[in-house]
């Protein structure tokens, strides 16, 4: 018998069900990945087998089985949660140090030498040895995981249960967060139970399970999971059917094209399982703009720009410009100062020192933002939408805040609705959608003024696959349609390769700015950009 | 019980508390309310405008008018004008009350005859109104009565002889303050209960509680125990305030009054737990104590009007709400003191410990320790 075996979990909600019959067998020292879409119960199905969700079905852990939350009470000294969310259980305002005393103590830790080499040694490994007096809500996304983490490992649990702790963290923190758990897991001989939204993260790990739509449709190593999309993934080349999708460099068809075959990634998986199921991909087509408005050579110039906190330089001197017509990926670490940077862009903070550009216009004061606010597109980290209004209402709602009159502001938001995809859910709240198709509606909030630049702050964090290609789909339609420049920050350097530039930023500074061939030509070693941006990373540190 | 995990999360809250500032507006809000509306808070009238028109101009209309003059409930002004523009300074607000004494005043008196004083007083406040007319009442009475004599007419057979227990200066503080005690130790500490677990599920945090080995119980008690220590300062700050800064005499047991306030707190504690729990939005979490706790406890405090003059419905939900107990024995405590020695007060004690006893299981069975 394996040392946890999960069987016909099923966790249902008043109006869906969260994952339907799942079962899984773990023994000590695995390490299991979940991945699927949002919404397709990764988490509900985490959150039963850690206790905190009724569910029906049997859960077995070291010979101890448990059917309800109160049942797994007796058990809920061996397993660790880290739910879904960055610093989700971190208290803001409480140290690094009086955070790892708070979770000792509720665990009723006895906080003996062994223990305290013990904190000191995850303390060390996170890097946070040094920041242990710093309150949490001050920590950079990055930290806050690790922390987060090194919380749930004090008490040894021999069941780790991990809710996507790498999304939204950038790739040196996510490296340092997988050392960590590599350490833990072979030393303690832990299980641990990784959703993620990258899928290197998941090759890497010794099983995958893969769901959709509330079901766990395959489990396998991902060497096994690739083989067996081996043969639907072709080279690039043109689709002949209607099953059958193109992305980028690859083709995924489930009848034979006439193309040579190509080594797929996790991420066939989404692409065919769409496919099998007979799941029309929404198509986007993006039309050209209605207005005129020309795109300038130079659509935005920074010189210097720099922005103080108190006694904390988040940026210090960035300069950077974005041409017409081209994408810009913003890179760095959580707490490089990429979002500060946008929003110093944006006017949303005073910019401290230096100068800036907009369109040709320097920016001194409010008045000059003012008159360039219709043709500056934005979308937050954080989706601005309300909740409790509709996806077309809320698209009415830009649409009034930008005085389109109402007659363009209809016909365009039903153009938009059909090209980028989200015409189904017009009618839906935010909540009850999944992450992508949001993230695609905000940016189509963002456009609805039809602007010249936009800029995007991490708008993919999260979002899965699919979802995320076919919203570069839609930059790169946006771009060679209307022939505007964005500005976009994210997470996953499998991106950085969309963009036709990327600028490097690291604690507050800009270190390195280029074409992606030119980065890939200058470190020939690399094979991806990851290692690229990990290089730089490390040997300047 | 483990005590060291429940030590570990109540110095959490604390400090989470100190460094969220939230422990300003537990020490600041409930004396401030005290204040404001101690302060703010007046039935009887003292000073009210009165503009009097003597159109007699003789001894005894003159002995009238200084009777207004020396009385701390008027501020007088005899003035001569007609009685249309002595109207227009009324809706003007320019006056509250207006006296008009005859031209023959003193003539009819003298013979015996029937003399009519006109009096108009502004009722745009109905109980204000009441008041002002019955003191203007007393004093042409007592003037009266004083002239009848002078004049050598039999004296009255029947004089009264009140006396007002308790309050015997009829003072509104002492009428008042009280009663606010009553509703800010009702209103503050639920407001802050109710923060407390709503915001964890807001913000998340939640999930320590739910993934560990934390029992229910070890977890309402880290959370209430924490704020009811808070609180329960406020008890003495609100008790100096009320007796010397307005003066309030304290008549009864200080232990009783210290005691009771402690059982309330608890009872107000857990009104605010039972909305954190069963809510999951903070703003939402507040608007119902808000609404939960001010109103019944402005209505049966008894600051407004007395529990014992209701009926119906008011009678009924006056006794459903715990502030109608406490009151009464804060009211003793301050201006009565029979303390335990009466009935009514060790029956009210009783009903306070089983509302706590209530309030607080309902919040443990209600409390789940998973997600919905």
């Amino acid at each position: 018998m394996a040392d946890l075996e999960v069987r016909n979990v099923t966790v249902s909600y008043k109006k869906q069900i969260g994952i339907k019959e799942a079962s899984l067998k773990a023994n000590a020292g695995e390490i299991i990945g979940f991945i699927g879409a949002d919404g397709s119960g990764k988490s509900s199905l985490m959150h039963a087998i850690a206790g905190v969700i009724r569910f029906e079905g049997e859960v077995c852990y070291g010979g101890v089985s448990y059917h309800s939350p109160k049942e797994a009470e007796q058990l809920k000294s061996n397993i660790g949660l880290m739910p879904q969310g960055i610093g989700l259980v971190l208290y803001e305002t409480l140290t690094v140090g009086e955070h790892l005393s708070f979770f000792a103590n509720i665990r009723n830790l006895r906080q003996d030498a062994s223990f305290r080499t013990y904190r000191q040694k995850l303390l060390h490994m996170a890097g946070l040895s040094d920041f242990t007096d710093r309150q949490a809500g001050k920590l950079s996304g990055g930290m806050m995981q690790k922390l987060s983490l090194i919380c749930s490992l004090l008490h040894r649990p021999k069941l780790l249960i991990l809710d996507e702790p790498t999304t939204g963290v950038d790739p040196l923190s996510r490296m340092e967060l997988w050392e960590i758990l590599d350490e833990i897991c072979k030393s303690e001989g832990t299980i641990a139970l990784v959703s993620t939204a990258y899928m290197q993260e998941a090759a890497k790990m010794d099983r995958v399970l893969l769901f959709d739509e509330g079901e766990i449709i395959a489990k396998d190593t991902s060497k096994a999971l690739i083989d067996s999309v081996k043969s639907y993934t072709y080279e690039q080349t043109a689709c002949e059917n209607e099953r059958c999708f193109s992305l980028d460099k690859q083709t995924y068809s489930l009848k034979p094209l006439h193309a040579p075959h190509t080594e797929p990634t996790l991420e066939a998986l989404f692409f065919v399982n769409a496919l099998q199921k007979g799941r029309t991909l929404p198509h986007i087509e993006i039309e050209a703009r209605e207005s005129q408005d020309e795109v300038p050579q130079v659509v935005m110039e920074a010189k210097g720009l720099t922005k103080i906190f108190g006694d904390f330089v988040a940026n210090d001197h960035v300069s950077m410009n974005l041409h017409g017509g081209e994408i810009v990926g913003l890179l760095g670490a959580n707490g490089a100062g990429k979002t500060t940077f946008i929003k110093m862009l944006l006017g949303l903070f005073p910019i401290d020192e230096g100068e800036l550009y907009l369109l040709g216009q320097q920016i001194r004061s409010g008045k000059d933002r003012q008159r360039l606010k219709s043709k500056i597109g934005y979308v937050s980290q954080h989706f601005a939408l309300y909740k409790d209004m509709t996806v077309r209402e809320n698209l009415l709602y830009f649409a009034n805040m930008h005085r389109i009159a109402v007659t363009t502001a209809l016909s365009r938001i039903d153009r938009y609705a059909k090209e980028l995809g989200f015409e189904d859910y017009m009618d839906y709240f935010p909540h009850e959608l999944p992450l992508g198709i949001n993230q695609r509606f905000s940016v189509a909030a963002a456009m609805l003024h039809e602007p010249v630049v936009l800029f995007l702050d991490e708008p993919t964090s999260g979002v899965d696959t699919i979802a995320r290609a076919q919203f570069w789909q839609i930059l790169r339609g946006v771009k060679k349609k209307w022939g505007i420049s964005i500005l976009i920050t994210t997470h996953y350097m499998s991106e950085a390769e969309y963009c036709d530039r990327v600028v490097l930023m690291k604690e507050g500074r800009k270190i390195a700015d280029d074409s992606v061939k030119a980065l890939h030509a200058a470190h020939p070693d690399a094979k991806s950009f990851e290692e690229i941006f990990l290089e730089y990373y490390r040997s300047k540190r | 019980m483990k005590l060291g995990v429940i030590k570990a999360y109540m110095f959490k809250e604390l400090t989470e508390l100190l460094r969220t500032r939230l422990i300003v507006m537990v020490y600041l809000m409930p004396s401030m309310v005290l204040m404001l509306f101690g302060y703010g808070i007046r039935m009887d009238v003292s000073h009210a405008r009165t503009l009097i028109i003597d159109n007699d101009q003789s001894k005894y209309s003159r002995v009238l008018t200084s009777k207004f003059e020396h009385s701390r409930y008027f501020d007088a002004t005899v003035a001569q004008m007609s009685e249309k523009e002595a109207l227009h300074r009324i809706k003007q607000a320019k006056t509250d009350i207006i006296v008009i004494i005859p031209s023959s005043f003193e003539k009819r008196l003298l013979h015996g005859q029937k003399s009519e004083i006109g009096v108009f007083v502004d009722a745009a406040f109905p109980t204000r109104a009441t008041t002002m007319e019955n003191y203007v009442q007393g004093v042409i009475l007592n003037t009266a009565q004083e002239a009848s004599q002078n004049l050598g007419m039999p004296k009255g057979m029947i004089t009264l002889n009140n006396r007002n227990l308790f309050n015997q200066a009829m003072r509104d503080e002492d009428a008042i303050v009280p009663g606010l005690i009553g509703l800010v130790l009702l209103v503050a500490p639920a407001i802050l209960a109710a923060l407390l677990i709503v915001k964890e599920k807001e913000n998340g945090t939640i999930f320590n509680f739910y993934a560990s080995a934390l029992s229910k119980r070890e977890f309402l008690a880290a959370k209430l125990i924490p704020v009811l220590l808070l609180h329960s300062v406020n008890i003495f700050i609100l008790f100096l305030v009320a007796t010397k800064l307005f003066d309030v005499p304290f008549r009864g047991s200080f232990t009783l009054y210290w005691l009771t306030s402690e059982l309330y707190i608890l009872i107000s504690l857990s009104i605010g737990m039972l909305i954190s729990v069963v809510t999951k939005r903070q703003i939402v979490a507040v608007v119902l104590t808000v609404i939960i706790t001010i109103i019944p406890g402005f209505l049966y405090s008894g600051i407004l009007m007395p529990i014992s003059s209701m009926v119906g419905e008011s009678y009924i939900e006056a006794h459903m709400f715990p502030v109608m107990y406490y009151t009464h024995i804060l009211y003793d405590t301050f201006l009565i003191g029979e303390g335990l020695a009466s009935a009514k007060t060790q029956l009210y004690l009783v009903i306070l410990v089983f509302y706590a006893l209530v309030m607080l299981s309902l919040g443990t069975l209600f409390l789940k320790k998973e997600l919905k």
